[in-house]
């Protein structure tokens, strides 16, 4: 570890100690948006939000050596999850209007992300096109320099708190789903939009659908160009490293760590089980290293996908141990957000934003160069 | 062998079947992931159906079926331990809703908020409590069944069990069996979901990796079954720890896989796969998980 990473590892540990928020975030609603609004607010006050934004355009422009060093401490402290309601605008969304956003767009919508004035959501599952993106039916009907949208959109996180959606409409009936689609902004307060919230096993509601009638946005809001929105969709990858995700498996791999301490020493099994898992952790997180320090100055190939399938599968399993650790009635499972919620919750990670089938096909197609199997 | 229904056994689930088409109305029950239906379970109760057997000429494999039925339903009433293992108590054959547990009392427990008698498995000994209403209180759970627990054993009528072999052996037995109602419920409803629902262009249920493990999972819920309905038969050590063995043991994997295939829709409350997923998790994790009904089931083997 060099001087300069030891200092940046030294900062940041630093202000994250004096300014980690105490207690769990409220689980949703205004409250909800209020805490992440907050929380993104004080990290762009001092200079920490965005790290892997380029400096040009407000962020920390940190390597990506440097941004595994920040989100390594930002778990160590116990900050609220990377996945919150601000993950989207901060590593999606931002990132693609850095990528394709005009200057216009860029001026308005850039800094208001990084400094927690306003939440995105996603807007590209729908009801008969979830895996298939390439299904969208949602239409987007040129009407002058308007784009009048009808459709229903669906598993979209936190759209009832957020301000903007990156909205991926149909808008060339007749061509491919690569030349069809178009990226557009769309505020949530445009007349014809509703947003209905969907509870879910785990208790509280996580996704929403949106449901679109005659919903009109001016073609200014379209990014990356009519009828190019599946490109402009991709381009978030030309700089964007899933560092995030680090945190997420740093915290993982400290809550086995503090169910291995947790656990009886005459309970040999379940010991050996959690070490298991520790190594498990291990083994994603090295992966996870290697995959955004070798693609630091290239666009990524699809070694993502060997890192998010065996992460997902991770969370599960550390959910699963945790309630056979502790027992079904034990109150720390059977609470409101114990363990017995996280296990609930977990089924998600292999389902949301790609199921693990779809990253086999990723891995078995891209990777190992396998024939493209019937779709 | 003969594994075909006898027509006695015929005849008693076509008359359940009346019976749960009869009520099929669900008054919703707080905390708000329970999905207990009060009304098919005094329906059942006043049948006749949990004290089957204990008729002339019955026994508990004609129970397990009964179970294995009700367990198929969306919604959940007290049965198994009822029907499977009161049977064995010095209790009368409508001294239910009954709830099993573990330690004093203090464990929440299923069914315990509704239940009349309470039977404790404290180790080295195990007692039938008469509960008192007043002295239970709610326990809010994610897993369907309604959990309470007491507030102590203190001033109730506790009566020593002897049989504790005779009360594990029941209660491994009626888990299983409840189990397996569950597994077959939730893989008939992703069937029929991987048939409807298309992606890419063809029903899901055509993709070969989706076929495979459905075809898997429904293995696993008929071995589930049979292993269940051999245990309610023969009624023995050895076969009631390896059907909960089994059963606990598949539960992990089945859940998962029947999710994957529902994808989103599976982890909403508008879709009903979770209402099997929240009780098999719930059963999964009783009478001390997997490995401690294999152990149970070696010793009851080999020694």
């Amino acid at each position: 570890m060099t001087d300069s990473l030891d200092n940046a590892r030294q900062q940041a540990r630093a202000w994250l100690a004096a300014n980690v928020p105490s207690g769990p975030p409220p689980e949703e609603g205004p409250a909800s948006r209020a805490f992440v609004l907050a929380w993104q607010k004080r990290q762009a006050e001092s200079g920490w939000a965005g790290v892997s934004w380029p400096r040009e355009f407000g962020g920390r422009g940190a390597s990506v050596l440097e941004q595994i060093i920040w989100f390594e401490e930002y778990a160590r402290a116990g900050a609220p999850s990377p996945l919150d309601a601000s993950f989207v605008g901060l590593n999606h969304a931002g990132p693609t209007l850095i990528a394709c956003g005009t200057a216009a767009q860029k001026a308005f919508h850039l800094p208001r992300i990084l400094n927690g004035e306003a939440l995105w959501c996603q807007g590209f599952s729908e009801p008969g096109a979830g895996s298939d993106l390439a299904s969208i039916k949602t239409r987007g009907r040129l009407e002058g320099d308007t784009l009048v949208v009808d459709g229903h959109k669906i598993w979209s996180s936190y759209a009832d708190i957020a301000d903007y959606q990156e909205l991926l409409v149909r808008t060339d009936p007749q061509a491919k789903s690569s030349r069809a689609l178009t990226w557009i902004i769309c505020p949530m307060e445009t007349p014809g939009l509703t947003v209905r919230p969907i509870k879910t096993m785990a208790g509280p509601h996580k996704y929403c659908e949106i449901f679109y009638d005659a919903v009109r946005i001016p073609l200014s809001n379209v990014v990356g160009g009519l009828n190019n929105g599946w490109p402009t969709a991709m381009s978030t990858l030309a700089f964007e490293r899933g560092t995030a995700s680090v945190a997420l498996m740093i915290g993982l791999i400290r809550k086995v760590e503090q169910l291995l301490a947790a656990c009886p020493a005459d309970r040999a099994a379940m010991r050996a089980r959690l070490a298991g898992l520790r190594a498990q952790g291990a083994s994603i997180r090295a992966m996870a290293y290697r995959v955004a320090l070798e693609s630091a100055d290239t666009v990524p190939d699809a070694s993502g996908s060997l890192v998010r399938l065996g992460f997902s599968e991770f969370v599960q399993e550390v959910a699963a141990v945790a309630i056979d650790l502790f027992g079904l009635d034990a109150p720390q499972v059977l609470r409101s957000h114990g363990l017995g919620y996280e296990y609930l919750d977990a089924f998600s990670e292999t389902i949301a934003g790609g199921t693990s089938e779809i990253q086999r096909n990723i891995i078995a197609e891209r990777l190992l160069g396998l024939p493209r199997g019937p779709r | 062998m003969n594994y075909g229904l006898t027509d006695d056994q015929a005849s008693i689930l076509a008359g359940l079947e009346q019976l749960i088409a009869a009520n099929a109305a669900v008054t919703p029950v707080q905390p708000r992931h329970v999905h207990y239906s009060e009304a098919l379970a005094r329906a059942v109760a006043e049948s006749g159906y949990l004290a089957i057997a204990r008729e002339g000429g019955f026994g508990v494999l004609d129970a397990a079926l009964v179970v294995e039925r009700l367990a198929r339903l969306p919604w959940v009433i007290e049965a198994a331990a009822s029907a499977i293992v009161a049977p064995i108590l010095p209790i009368c054959a409508d001294a239910g809703p009954i709830a099993l547990s573990r330690g004093d009392g203090g464990c929440p427990a299923r069914f315990l908020p509704m239940a009349k008698v309470l039977v404790l498995d404290q180790g080295d000994v195990a007692v039938l409590v008469r509960v008192e209403p007043g002295r239970v209180e709610w326990v809010e759970s994610l897993l369907a069944y309604p959990y309470g627990r007491l507030d102590s054993l203190e001033g109730l009528d506790c009566q020593p069990l002897e049989d504790r072999a005779a009360l594990r052996r029941r209660t491994r037995i009626a888990l299983a069996v409840e189990a397996a109602g569950c597994m077959a419920a939730a893989v008939a409803l992703v069937v029929e979901h991987v048939k409807a629902r298309h992606a890419f262009g063809r029903p899901l249920g055509s993709f070969q990796a989706i076929q495979h493990r459905l075809a898997m999972a429904a293995e696993v819920t008929e071995a589930t079954k049979w292993l269940a309905f051999r245990a309610a038969w023969s009624d023995t050590e050895a076969d009631a720890a390896i059907a909960a063995a089994f059963a606990q043991s598949h539960v992990g994997s089945l859940t998962y896989d029947l999710h994957q295939f529902c994808g989103a829709m599976g982890l909403t409350l508008e879709f009903p796969l979770h209402l099997w997923t929240y009780r098999l998790r719930a059963l999964l994790g009783e009478l001390g998980g997997a490995s401690a009904q294999a152990r149970a089931a070696a010793v009851a083997t080999w020694g």
